[in-house]
């Protein structure tokens, strides 16, 4: 994947903004004038002088650089969007583990909200390596879809969908998804499944490929991942193992430290760090994270249960 | 090798205990250190209420340590006490419970709540450098304060053992050490982290949002080791050397200075979660070579020399 020039920066580095990008109206993108390293599905602690540092997901757009895209949501986020070309701010990282590719196929991408960060760039590196991706993105409406016109430049199938129906599905993401996922069901005629099959032991075999479909006619997909509210990446993972799909969810957790002591973002019942183990974790070890679309812990470590949660 | 210990009365399978701060939030990151193969675990210091502890940027790595201001995030002696019941109840080893407070009064408060879960000892953090604005000076400082924190908690403590933790602040750490065992404390922790400050130069600012930390890591061992060989000589109670233990060798270390058991809390970052299996292994590899049969015969060895 992406090459690493440079060491991991523990203590935060301070980068002034090279470039500032209006995604919408809500989203921002921030682009620096640094290889930063890291992977898809990695992380950086950012710190906004004055305000807080958070976690955002790495991009490395080919032709930009690395970048972060940013939500106006909360105290901190409002503060980074009103900075200028030129202001600075602290990177620490890359932190975290990275999502894992399959050497060719077709992939499947279900972003929801700002999910699509870090898969925006798997997307670049999958396609890189030659594989088709269908992208599954939902948003509240047709200007909120972010990084539409990148991923179509780089050749990716996207299946939209939005709350208010101005683009593409009116409706949830995972419907489509799952309509996608149902009326392909696994064929082990397809070539290239064929070819998967014949692969020594370590290879594509692993991921249980089943059929998609492509504007070509045919395809394989060979995993899903998803980035999302945890109500949309439990959804996921359920069509997922329902299917038989092999796939990787990327599991946001209140951090701190970000690299692995300080135990904030540590999962029950297994204790693994979101920061270390995580965020990336796959459908197999998701079996045993039981908080999983239930529950998070805040910042004092109290547990806090979902909205949608009707547990004890 | 046989790494087995007797911290104050507590049996340990070997002399490794998770320091408090690190990865103490919940029973199952108590686990998963235990797991790897920690000898002991204290739990993240639990206080009166629920804390969310400072904004970000709360904990990073300099380059010769870490620095920290997280600021006490706990989820309050309530939780705290069941969060504390589930743990013992879970765990296989000791788990240490480690608490703080504002007052004296407050204290032995908190740790009168903590004694429903029956905990096998007490870790008073008297030295947590990074609440001054909270909860004023740390009681560590000063030999009288740490004699009335000591003394409150000791009458209500039962069979329950009173760790007390020391900050290498104190101008004269072997004082307070003395003051806490004549309050009647079981066991010194030596030491929490060292203030400091780091300020980036580029954003004209220090980078922690409470501006100070503590400093911890291999920066501050020798600090510890000359804290933990002061008290050696001063107190007959064990003391739990803490301070930049990364490797089998700093362990012994500290050991050859006096320690009964060490404490190991940046060395989760230095070495990965599994830092417990490779100091205990480390330490059997250096007695194997150098013929040393148990913790004991090394203990205090090099004020003899």
């Amino acid at each position: 994947m992406t090459g690493t020039k440079h060491m991991k920066h523990d203590k935060p580095l301070a980068l002034p903004i090279k470039k500032i990008i209006t995604e919408s109206e809500r989203v921002k993108t921030f682009v620096f004038d640094y290889d930063f390293p890291g992977e898809p599905g990695q992380f950086v602690m950012c710190w906004i002088p004055g305000f807080d540092e958070k976690p955002f997901g790495i991009i490395k757009k080919d032709g930009f650089g690395f970048m972060i895209s940013v939500a106006a949501v909360g105290e901190s986020t409002k503060a980074l969007h009103m900075m200028e070309v030129g202001d600075m701010l602290g990177f620490r990282g890359p932190y975290g583990s990275t999502f894992n590719l399959p050497d060719f196929g077709s992939i499947a991408l279900v972003a929801g909200g700002y999910g699509m960060v870090p898969l925006s760039f798997l997307a670049q590196e999958a396609r890189k390596k030659d594989i088709d991706v269908h992208l599954f993105i939902g948003a509240r409406t047709k200007e909120e879809l972010l990084f539409k016109s990148w991923m179509e430049e780089i050749g990716v199938i996207i299946h939209p969908s939005t709350d208010d129906g101005s683009e593409g599905f009116k409706g949830f993401n995972v419907q489509v998804f799952e309509d996608f996922v149902t009326k392909h069901p696994p064929s082990f005629g397809h070539p290239h499944v064929e070819r998967a099959l014949r692969l020594p032991e370590g290879g594509p075999i692993k991921d249980l490929p089943f059929e998609g479909s492509t504007p070509q006619g045919g395809g394989m997909l060979s995993k899903a991942y998803t980035v999302g509210p945890e109500i949309m990446e439990m959804k996921v993972a359920e069509i997922c193992y329902a299917n038989n799909i092999p796939f990787e969810v990327s599991l946001e957790r209140y951090m701190k430290c970000g690299f692995g002591i300080c135990g904030q973002c540590c999962v029950d019942p297994v204790g693994w760090r979101m920061c270390v183990e995580g965020p990336v974790i796959d459908g197999e070890k998701l079996k045993q994270i039981s908080e999983f679309g239930k529950y998070h812990r805040t910042a004092s470590g109290k547990v806090e249960k979902y909205p949608w949660n009707k547990d004890k | 090798m046989n790494l087995s210990t007797n911290l104050a009365g507590i049996p340990l399978k070997n002399p490794t205990i998770l320091a408090s701060g690190v990865m103490g939030v919940s029973t199952s990151s108590m686990k998963f250190v235990q797991e790897n193969r920690a000898g002991a675990v204290t739990c993240k210091s639990i206080g009166h209420e629920e804390r969310k502890g400072h904004h970000n940027p709360t904990v990073y790595s300099w380059g010769q340590g870490i620095t920290n201001a997280v600021g006490l995030s706990n989820v309050g002696v309530d939780d705290g006490t069941v969060l504390l019941k589930e743990m013992i109840d879970a765990l296989e080893i000791p788990v240490i419970s480690s608490c703080f407070a504002d007052t004296v009064d407050n204290l032995a408060r908190v740790a009168e709540k903590l004694m429903a879960s029956k905990p096998v000892a007490i870790e008073l953090n008297l030295s947590c450098p990074n609440t001054e604005n909270d909860f004023g000076l740390m009681f560590a400082l000063d030999p009288e304060a740490t004699t009335r924190a000591v003394s409150q908690v000791k009458k209500i403590a039962g069979n329950t053992k009173v760790f007390v933790k020391l900050t290498p602040d104190a101008s004269n750490i072997v004082d307070v050490g003395k003051a806490a065992e004549a309050a009647g404390a079981d066991a010194l922790t030596a030491t929490n982290t060292l203030s400091g400050m780091i300020i980036d130069i580029h954003t004209k600012r220090p980078i922690l949002t409470n501006k100070f930390g503590g400093l911890s890591g291999p920066a501050i061992k020798p600090v510890s080791v000359r804290a933990v060989w002061n008290l050696y000589n001063a107190v007959k109670i064990p003391i739990i050397g803490t301070g930049g233990i990364n490797t089998g060798e700093d362990a012994i270390e500290y050991i050859m200075a006096g320690a009964t058991a060490v404490g190991i809390g940046s060395g989760v970052y230095y070495r990965g979660i599994d830092v417990f299996k490779k100091i205990t292994d480390e330490m059997s590899a250096f007695m194997e070579k150098e013929g040393y049969k148990s913790i004991e015969e090394m203990r205090g060895i090099a004020h003899k020399s």
